[in-house]
């Protein structure tokens, strides 16, 4: 996975989770408790995908230098 | 001949090197507000969003049994005729609600705040149905869900039983039908 992979999964977790957290936001306060969690659960699944996305952008990013 | 140095705000623009050395002045900067740091800031605002949903999810998860209510008692049947309607207040003082006998000697109860903006929802018997004066909106008087205007949502059930001429609560239903 090159650097500008790592760039576009990074900016495509940040527009899915801005939506998750309104839905999530929307569902809770019309108590469909189901699709909190739904929605919750994608929101935690992409902040995590960014993070392992960061960590590898990391490697790849920082082992040029060396 | 000699060269002169320019000086004050012309300096940046100027083609000699040794001026252009001053570049170096903004180095706390450009070590500051890179590229590397976009992406850095970038993923802390992606985790963050995706964290943020977590304390609704928790709040849900401990909400998900709507707890048993008591059985309160609202009217006597015969003081309640067809086309007519009465306020009680259910599960809580703070929560009111609308008992109506319908046109159609059906007994149905709901919770009436609009799910719009909370606006009181009132009983027209003359269309026999609930509407919510402040923004339009109209309920189905026979299942509590929005027929026109702006709620989306359905209004609160709440469960009544008749015992011996008495009409009680006894459940609410938040999502239903």
């Amino acid at each position: 996975m090159g650097k500008k992979t790592c760039w576009a999964i990074i900016i495509f977790t940040i527009s899915v989770n801005v939506v998750m957290l309104q839905w999530t936001i929307e569902a809770f306060l019309g108590r469909d408790n189901e699709f909190v969690l739904i929605y919750s659960g994608i929101g935690i699944v992409m902040a995590f995908v960014a993070f392992l996305t960061y960590w590898n952008w990391r490697k790849i990013e920082y082992k040029e230098d060396k | 001949m000699t060269k002169e140095c320019p000086k004050g705000r012309k300096a940046k623009q100027s083609k000699e090197d040794m001026v252009n050395l001053i570049d170096n002045v903004e180095q706390k900067d450009d070590l500051k507000y890179n590229r590397r740091a976009f992406l850095k800031s970038a993923v802390g605002a992606s985790m963050a969003l995706g964290l943020a949903t977590v304390p609704f999810s928790v709040r849900a998860m401990m909400g998900l049994a709507e707890p048993d209510h008591d059985r309160v008692e609202i009217v006597r049947l015969d003081q309640l005729p067809e086309g007519e309607s009465v306020t009680f207040y259910y599960p809580t003082e703070n929560d009111p609600a609308l008992l109506i006998h319908t046109v159609e000697g059906n007994l149905v109860a709901y919770n009436s705040a609009c799910t719009h903006l909370m606006c009181p929802v009132f009983y027209q018997a003359e269309k026999d149905v609930l509407l919510c004066p402040c923004h339009k909106g109209y309920f189905d008087v026979n299942d509590g869900h929005p027929i026109e205007g702006p709620p989306q949502r359905e209004l609160p059930l709440i469960e009544i039983e008749v015992d011996n001429g008495v009409v009680y609560a006894t459940g609410r239903q938040y999502r239903h039908g």
